[in-house]
């Protein structure tokens, strides 16, 4: 049975210069972690791809060089990575919105959402289930990403108590929902 | 596989809203490049958050709603039906298949109250359903309910009635107001008169 590379000794067989079942390993490994970094910054799930890549070929030609090291430190030079190339990405996509207003907005339609695996039905049950203050502040987050001063002007709560209601709540749609906690 | 050291699903949908401190966001984006289990769990908080923002943008909840959330379904092109009765009388209202959220607006002095219940009565004001400790703020003049939209563009001509009622610190119940909608069925199908 193979056993699976720990990350130091993937950076380690990847600077030897004959490691390109590790470099697929490490593509592997780190991608759909990459991917999450970037829909949580970029909020858009082809800006998330793109961010992906970037990093992966970043990544692997430092790793090629040798530039990392402490290969255990594997994990915060890849966040490193993505932090700097969200910058480079953000930058570009001002540089995009510029020339979209100079030749006009419809030349790109915007990215879809990719559609979560969901029982709509269940959730309807169970969000309806939640008490009235818990449904308020569930809703207004995750429709309106309001997260502090304008749920608790609304609520008439400080923005802490917001904070312990929406905690509440989410642990008790999940359980409602039969997700692991 | 599992994570010896998991991240609170709570503090990942915190992180997902951008919610953290600078330091605890660091901390939690360290772990996840680190670990798959966790990113799992972020995967599904992520699912939770998209089937909320649907359930919302649908109009299917029957809850109290703010002006924000309002105001954030017109500029996203939602169609908003409002009808705002004066406290102890009615008004005739309808919904078309092009509404997309229903409102009743209930004027009433909050100022002292402590607990606000919504009761939905039926045409003889029997109490069918309570929204117990609904969100008001003191200052604010009325609330905002939301009538599931699939409910009322399935419903016959019928009349409901909405009341408020306060608590104040004694425990004591006292009306602030009574509202009478006065549905009358406009779409084809079942129900329809």
């Amino acid at each position: 049975m193979a056993v699976a590379l720990n990350d130091a000794e993937l950076v380690r067989q990847i600077g030897s210069g004959t490691g390109r079942q590790a470099e697929a390993e490490l593509c592997r490994r780190m991608a759909p972690r990459i991917r999450l970094y970037g829909l949580r910054h970029l909020r858009d799930e082809h800006a998330a791809e793109d961010l992906t890549q970037q990093v992966l070929i970043t990544a692997i030609e430092a790793l090629r060089a040798g530039r990392l090291r402490e290969p255990e430190k594997l994990a915060s030079f890849v966040l490193g990575t993505c932090r700097m190339t969200v910058l480079d990405l953000r930058r570009n996509a001002q540089r995009k919105e510029r020339l979209l207003e100079q030749f006009g907005a419809d030349l790109l339609s915007p990215a879809q959402p990719s559609e979560p695996c969901l029982d709509h039905d269940r959730l309807a049950r169970c969000v309806q289930s939640l008490k009235e203050r818990e449904r308020a502040v569930i809703v207004m987050t995750f429709y309106d990403e309001q997260t502090g001063a304008d749920v608790a002007g609304f609520l008439g709560v400080s923005e802490a108590n917001v904070r312990v209601i929406r905690h509440r709540a989410i642990h008790q749609l999940r359980d409602c929902m039969g997700v692991a906690a | 596989m599992s994570c010896p050291n998991p991240i609170d699903a709570a503090d990942l949908a915190d992180y997902w809203l951008g919610a953290l401190a600078g330091r605890e966001e660091e901390a939690v984006e360290e772990h996840l490049l680190g670990c798959d289990p966790c990113g799992a769990r972020l995967r599904d908080t992520i699912a939770l958050a998209e089937g909320v923002r649907k359930l919302a943008r649908g109009g299917s909840l029957r809850m109290v709603v703010s002006d924000a959330f309002l105001k954030r379904a017109a500029e996203e092109g939602l169609r908003v039906r409002e009808y705002a009765p004066p406290p102890g009388g009615s008004v005739q209202c309808t919904v078309t298949a092009e509404d997309d959220i229903l409102i009743g607006r209930l004027a009433a002095n909050l100022n002292a109250a402590r607990r606000v219940d919504l009761c939905i009565c039926d045409d003889r004001g029997i109490e069918q359903l309570r929204l117990a400790d609904i969100p008001f703020h003191s200052a604010a003049e009325s609330v905002a309910f939301q009538q599931p939209i699939t409910d009322a563009k399935a419903a016959p001509s019928e009349t409901l009635i909405a009341r408020l009622v306060a608590f104040d610190d004694s425990g004591r119940e006292r009306l602030l107001g009574e509202y009478t909608f006065n549905h009358t069925r406009t779409l084809p199908g079942p129900g329809a008169r």
